[in-house]
């Protein structure tokens, strides 16, 4: 019973059973300790049907987003089928094709970068302002607008096209791009030049970036050049019930 | 009597694991973040949603109508020639190709603030729902960022000086609340600058000009 051997074998096996269960265990409290950080889950009883609400708007928002999105392209469809003279059926649509690409209702897929940002994994010291610890409507505000000054020319969150009137706001510890409600992991996509990253990464708002809100909290910033990034087409109003062309108008639009 | 204990203390263990394993994957999965949100937040997110698609329930009644004349003109053998030039005027003006005019609002900034002072107006003005933007007689489209140190920022190439003029055309009330609020836009610059001066003027005549900018993707290729 001295060789080490010996002793092994005097191990029950349902001990390293248990040994290696409890093993598991411990790894998986504390992932799930892990994930908690820093975003406190509420799991008061009244809350769920709050929740369920929000599930069932949300549900509603994409089909109405699918319904929109296939009304235009039969829209589009019918005025190309547009009766008169051809060849002003044809520069019409024609033009009708390069605005829409231009205001970003047409969905886009060539080169370009996929950032990844995502909230801290710090647990947040006594005192310090929880917030600091996720992701903001600012944070992604700087990282598109970065990407813009490095040469992009699509750029999408979570799907959200940024388009001329999108506003990037913060509400309760996620984000509301083009009023669509966005949850962290945020993935910006973006079309541009082969070197957008490298631009990117070197450029002083981007480096500003990092050192205020990377190394001090732990934002997680990562980043991915597939092969083709797909920016989708806004899915909302093009309505304008405000603006007019300039009257009188000097030349009337082609 | 160690046999029957050993298994109720791994059937016991194995019970917990089971459940660690799938509200890890639960959490890991659903994603919506929605568990972190307070009952506050969610009911502003309600409310948030709930205008939201009735705006989209809006538009898709708006594009029903469009369809269903389109079709109508056509079946009738007429030409709808002016319903592509009217819809084409709107998506111009939108994307910012053409100047565009309008009720709205003027905010004077002087005193030598922050690219992201700018930045943030402009965000708090789209909120807002302005139609059309200018900063410095610059449209700003998506992709318009003002950049620069304080006092010498400059929006695509044009230099803005200390005296910089921001268009908005919109609901000129409804502008002009969300800028002035307490806590708003206007007081948070002023608060971060002491030298920062922030006017908000309503206005019935508002010219936006059209974007300097080339909108048309080089790289990017019109997905089917």
């Amino acid at each position: 019973m001295s060789s080490l051997a010996g002793r092994l074998r005097a191990i029950p096996t349902w001990q390293v059973t248990l040994f290696v269960a409890l093993l598991a265990l411990g790894f998986l409290v504390a992932a799930q300790a892990r994930s908690e950080a820093p975003r406190v889950r509420y799991t008061t009883q009244e809350r769920a049907p709050l929740v369920e609400t929000v599930v069932g708007l949300q549900a509603q928002q994409d089909a109405l987003k699918a319904q929109i999105l296939d009304l235009r392209s039969r829209i589009t469809a019918s005025e190309e089928g547009t009766v008169g003279s051809t060849q002003q059926v044809r520069d019409l649509n024609a033009a009708l094709l390069a605005a829409r690409v231009a205001a970003g209702i047409v969905a886009l897929e060539g080169p370009g970068i996929v950032l990844q940002l995502e909230d801290s994994q710090v647990s947040v010291p006594a005192g310090a302002a929880a917030t600091d610890y996720r992701v903001s409507a600012r944070d992604l505000q700087a990282v598109v607008e970065e990407l813009w000054l490095a040469g992009a020319e699509a750029i999408s969150i979570n799907g959200e096209r940024i388009v001329p009137t999108a506003a990037i706001v913060d509400i309760g510890g996620s984000v509301l791009v083009n009023s669509a409600y966005l949850a962290p992991p945020y993935q910006v996509a973006a079309i541009g030049p082969g070197d957008l990253y490298g631009v990117l990464a070197a450029s002083p708002g981007f480096v500003d970036l990092v050192r205020a809100r990377v190394d001090p909290f732990g934002i997680r910033i990562s980043s991915a050049q597939p092969k083709t990034v797909t920016v989708p087409a806004y899915a909302g109003s093009v309505t304008l019930r405000y603006a007019r062309p300039p009257a009188p108008s000097p030349t009337p639009a082609p | 009597m160690r046999q029957p204990r050993s298994q109720i203390a791994l059937a016991l263990v194995a019970l917990l694991l089971g459940l660690l394993v799938v509200v890890q994957l639960r959490a890991q999965q659903a994603g919506t973040g929605l568990e972190t949100q307070s009952s506050q937040d969610l009911t502003l997110l309600i409310a948030n949603l709930t205008t939201r698609n009735d705006q989209l329930r809006g538009d898709a009644a708006d594009l029903q109508r469009q369809l269903a004349a389109l079709d109508t003109a056509r079946a009738g053998g007429e030409t709808s020639l002016g319903q592509l030039r009217s819809d084409l005027e709107r998506v111009r003006l939108w994307a910012g190709i053409d100047a565009a005019s309008g009720s709205g609002i003027r905010v004077l900034v002087l005193g030598g603030v922050s690219a992201r002072a700018i930045s943030d107006l402009v965000n708090e003005l789209r909120n807002a729902g302005a139609e059309a933007i200018s900063v410095g007689g610059v449209r700003v489209v998506a992709g318009t960022v003002a950049a620069g140190p304080p006092g010498a920022l400059s929006i695509e190439n044009t230099a803005l000086g200390a005296r910089i003029e921001v268009l908005a055309i919109g609901n000129p009330a409804s502008l002009t609340g969300a800028l002035t609020r307490a806590g708003g836009i206007v007081a948070q610059i002023q608060a971060t600058n002491d030298e920062a001066q922030v006017e908000v003027t309503p206005l019935d005549g508002v010219v936006v000009p059209a974007t300097e900018r080339a909108l048309v993707p080089t790289l990017g290729k019109p997905r089917p």
